[in-house]
Parts: structure tokens; sequence; C-alpha cells
């Protein structure tokens, strides 16, 4: 049983990737796009006066930014993709249910994401000369986990709107730079006003992204810590409860409307 | 499940409904299939055959569990497609006409490695399945190259080997030779007639008269979500008035005068006239052919008919009869 699951994940995997890295064009997009984030959030910070920019905020806040952006506009294509090609049908009609499919594609997409943030990050320590000496490495791991899980749960549970209704294509596109802002992705919360501050509240990457600035700036705190993780885990196991039970709610929704087919 | 039957579909009915408007409030009922009951015997190769519209895909939808039906009941190989999808899904196959249902950026190998890790296939019999469905649909040169070089009649070929990777006992077929040339629609008919003789029930969607014709040990047809006819092709063809058709090409301007002589034509024969540009078709429809080209021939010069042609009915006769309307 383990063992099958995990061939379908290889497979899901090598299948999407194959899919998507069919010429050079798109392996320099996975490079190019967390470095233009990265260089812009630098040179702001810098023309701001800040000549010491914060890691988070300019080049691991421009890896999320192209992570998140990357997961939004490629899982909202995959399913496109699959209704316009009529593989989507396909996968609803086979014995693997369509939110393990999902599960399994998102998942390709945050690693694929991660590339990305591994790229910018290896960019600004040997070009930016940026150090990591004093931080809290263990820690910033775990955020870094965290913020991945909570990047994952976001995306399946958006997949289920995408493949209940073809029309949900551009509010999940729309939710791109809303989220990205009101997460702090590039800068810190405290400089958003408290409304929206309370109400990035209900996304996981918010609280893993706070762990982790304050991981990179020495904390050892675990009190402080352990709230922010909890919190981003807590969150993202709701949005992954939520998504699973939405994916039986589609599954029923999408066979009574016939949209799987439509394009 | 020992049910003797592969499909048991049951008073099945299917509404769409579709909704408009910017809040969309105005809703609209569109029903697509309605009070549709039939069966097909295991091993048999079952066509189902009506204008397009007329309900034969969201039929194969429901019975292939992708749809969920409005009303009525489906057993499929003694399951329940509504309560026990998980278990039909492991037993069927089922492919839709068209280019669409294949990835064209991976390898023909490639989209059939996925699909049959979407089965749960072990990996040795992956291995031993891939090669030998290429070869039976005749792509066995062609598996390392890209769907998207491939011709219609390759990419339905290739549909079908996704559809057979499990080795389902029931493959649904909807309009399988749709875009395919001549000779690629009369390979895969043979595909399929091997695979009826190898134990396979096939339930085939067309709107190929002589396909069907050659291939289903029974046919039904569907007119506007209705059921109007099933049996075999020979019963239908007997189901018609009259045993012979004479097709009679006439000038337009002599159409009157031939029609007005026609009209002496007994009661159990049949007349409709069809365009046929330029000229016009009467069509008769008679159990007595020597009497009707005897009432010709007093018209067999130029002036009059241009072309004539004797011939037994065809299933197409039968289906054009029953979709316009005439008592089957």
């Amino acid at each position: 049983m383990i063992k099958r699951f995990f061939r379908l994940v290889w497979r899901q995997m090598n299948v999407q990737l194959k899919i998507r890295i069919f010429n050079q064009y798109t392996v320099l997009l996975f490079f190019l796009q967390p470095l233009v984030f990265s260089a812009v959030g630098m040179i702001l910070a810098r023309a701001a006066g800040n000549l010491a920019p914060d890691l988070v905020y300019t080049v691991i806040g421009g890896g999320i930014m192209g992570m998140w952006s990357g997961l939004v506009f490629t899982s909202t294509w995959d399913i496109t993709r699959d209704r316009l090609y009529g593989t989507l049908e396909l996968i609803v009609g086979s014995p693997t249910s369509l939110g393990k499919v999902e599960a399994i594609r998102t998942f390709t997409n945050v690693m694929a994401g991660l590339v990305s943030l591994a790229a910018a990050f290896l960019a600004a320590m040997l070009i930016f000369n940026y150090s990591l000496a004093g931080a809290n490495l263990a820690g910033a791991l775990v955020s870094l986990l965290l913020i991945l899980f909570g990047l994952w749960s976001i995306g399946i549970f958006l997949a289920n709107f995408l493949v209940w209704s073809r029309l949900s294509d551009q509010m999940v596109e729309f939710l791109e730079l809303p989220v990205a802002v009101l997460c702090g992705f590039m800068y810190p919360l405290r400089i958003l006003p408290v409304w929206m501050q309370d109400i990035s509240m209900i996304f996981p990457i918010r609280w893993a992204l706070g762990a982790l600035d304050e991981c990179l700036s020495g904390s050892h705190d675990l009190a402080v810590l352990g709230l922010q993780w909890g919190l981003a885990l807590g969150i993202a196991l709701l949005f992954w409860a939520m998504a699973r039970w939405l994916d039986g709610k589609v599954h029923d929704l999408v066979r009574i409307s016939g949209e799987l087919n439509s394009i | 499940m020992g049910s003797r039957f592969a499909v048991e579909a049951r008073k099945l009915q299917k509404e769409f409904t579709s909704r408009s408007g910017f809040w969309h409030t105005k809703t609209k009922t569109t029903v697509a299939v309605e009070d549709i009951t039939f069966r097909v015997n295991r091993g048999e190769l079952f066509g189902l055959l009506g204008p397009n519209g007329a309900g034969k895909t969201t039929t194969v939808k429901m019975l292939s569990t992708l749809l969920l039906p409005t009303a009525g009941t489906i057993s499929i190989l003694g399951f329940d497609a509504v309560k026990q999808t998980q278990e039909v899904r492991k037993r069927i196959g089922f492919t839709f006409g068209g280019a669409r249902g294949l990835y064209g950026r991976l390898s023909a190998r490639d989209n059939l490695r996925y699909f049959s890790e979407l089965y749960g296939l072990e990996p040795d019999i992956t291995q031993r399945r891939i090669p030998e469905l290429l070869e039976l649909v005749g792509l066995s040169g062609r598996g390392e190259d890209r769907v998207e070089t491939f011709s219609s009649g390759m990419q339905q070929r290739l549909h079908l080997a996704r559809a057979l990777l499990h080795d389902p006992e029931l493959i649904f077929l909807d309009e399988p030779t749709v875009g395919i040339d001549p000779v690629g629609a009369r390979e895969l008919r043979g595909t399929l007639k091997e695979l009826i003789a190898r134990g396979k029930t096939l339930l085939l969607t067309t709107h190929y008269m002589a396909e069907a014709e050659e291939l289903c040990d029974r046919i039904a047809i569907i007119k506007q979500g209705r059921l109007v006819a099933l049996d075999t092709t020979a019963a239908l063809k007997r189901s018609i008035s009259g045993d012979s058709l004479i097709d009679v090409q006439v000038k337009k301007e002599s159409l009157p005068v031939l029609k007005e002589h026609l009209a002496r034509l007994d009661g159990h024969s049949s007349m409709q006239v069809l365009d046929a540009p330029p000229f016009k078709k009467i069509s008769i429809r008679t159990p007595e052919p020597g009497a009707v080209m005897q009432l010709l021939a007093p018209f067999l010069n130029p002036d009059f008919i241009q072309g004539l042609e004797v011939r037994s009915q065809t299933l197409e006769d039968v289906y054009v009869a029953i979709i316009q309307g005439e008592p089957a």
C-alpha cells in the first residue's frame, strides 16, 4: 500500500515536471522569477535607507513570493489544462481519488518552488554576501518546513474550487497578491494596519514566516517560536481538513453538474 | 458479483441545470436523458446510436460513473454505479472520441505509465502490458514519441490502449472512430472484434451506421434523450415496412408527374422525396420491388429518370426512419 503510494507520487511528479519543464526557457523561469523578486526587494530596502536589509523580507520573501505565485498559477493551470485536454474526467474516472492526485501535484509545485528559493538564497549568499552567522538554523529549518506545509495546505484547499467550477480560475488567481500582501512576504507585518494584520491570522504561512524571521535574527525563544509554529501547523491542518471534506463534496457536485469536461 | 448482465440501466434520467444572469438567479433545466432502460449482456458488443445531442455521451458518462443520474439505477457488472463507484471504476475502461484525453507533451509510453499508476497496476504488470497494448493498437514503434506528433487515428488507438491498461471486463467507447481515416477506422474495428473474441463486453456509440451494422450484436437508438428502438440489427431492419428500397433520381420538373403516378402504390409501400442536387430523389420502400419496377417502366427514359438503384434496407435506412419519426 505504502509502496504503491510512493510509486504514484513518483509517477505524478515525473509527469508533471515533464509537462512543465519541456524546454530551457521554463527552467530559466524557475530561477529568474525569485531572483527578480529578491533583487527588487533588496533595492527597495536599500533605497529606504536600510543598509543591511533583512534577509527574510528581501531574499527569502522574494523566494516565497515566487513559490506562492508559482503555486497559484501552476495549480490553476494544471487543472485548467486537464479540463482542456479532457484528462480531468479520466483522472476522476480512475480508482485513484482526484484529491490524492491534487495533493501530489501541489506537493510537486511546492517542491519545485523550493528549488527557486534555494537558488535565490544561494545568490544572496554569493553575490550580496548575506551571512547566516548567529541564526537559529534548526528553528529556521522547522519554520521553512511549516511554510512549505502551509503553502501545500492552501494549495489543496484552493484546488477543490478549481475542480468544482472553471469560473473559479480568476478568483484563485486574484488571491495571489492579496495573500502575499497579507502574509507579509516582503516586509514586516507590523507596518500593516491592525485590521489587515487580523485578517492575515488565518494564513498559516504568516505565522511560519514570522517564526523564520525570528530564527534568522538569532532567536531561540521557544515560547515565542512554539506559539508561531503551533499556529502555523494548526491552521495548515485546518486547511488540510477542509480540503479533505471539500474533496468528497466536489466529487459529487461535478458529477451532477457535468463540469469536468466543460471548457 | 455474478450478474449475467454487464450493464443494467433502469429508468435512467439526467437533468442539467444551468444558471445565467449576473447573480446566477435565472435557472434553466435541460433533460438530457429520460427514462432509459436497457441491459447489455456479458461478452456482447452493444451499440448506442442517435443524432448529436440525443443523450448518448451523457448515458455513457453515467454508466462509467462520471455523471450522477438524476433518477434511476445503474448496475455495472453487478455493482451499483452510484454507491459502489470505486468497485465499478476498477473494472471498466472508457474512451471518449476526439483528440482529447492524452498529454500531448508526453510520450505514448509515459501516458500509459501514468494511467497505469492511477489504476494501481504493479510495475511488472505495467512493463508487460504497455508493449502488448502498443502492439495491439499498432503503435509499437512509436512508444517513445510525443503524443502531440501523432495523427488523430494514432491518438484514438492510444486512447483505446489506455482504456485497456487494467484489463477491464467492460469497455465504453464513445465515438471511437470519429475523425479517423477509413483505413485507421478499419484497423480500429479489427481491434474491437479482437477484444470481443477475448470475451470483453463493449458498449459503443457511433454516428457511422456501417460501423454499427458490422460490429454490434444489438443496437439501441436514442432520440431526444429517450430510447426509441432496441434490438438486433436484423430485427431492426425487419421492423421497417418492406424489405427493399428503390432510389429513383428524377429531374425536378418531372417530379410532380412521377409522384402522381406513384400514388398508385399499394398501402404496404411508402415513398419519400429527398433532395439530391441537381435532381430530386424518390425513395420507395416496398415489399414488392418487381411491382414498383413495372410501375416505373414507362418513365425509364432520360427525360424523367436519371438514375435508379434497387437495394436492401440498411441500418442507416432504419435509423433515418426512426429518427425522422416514422413508426418503427
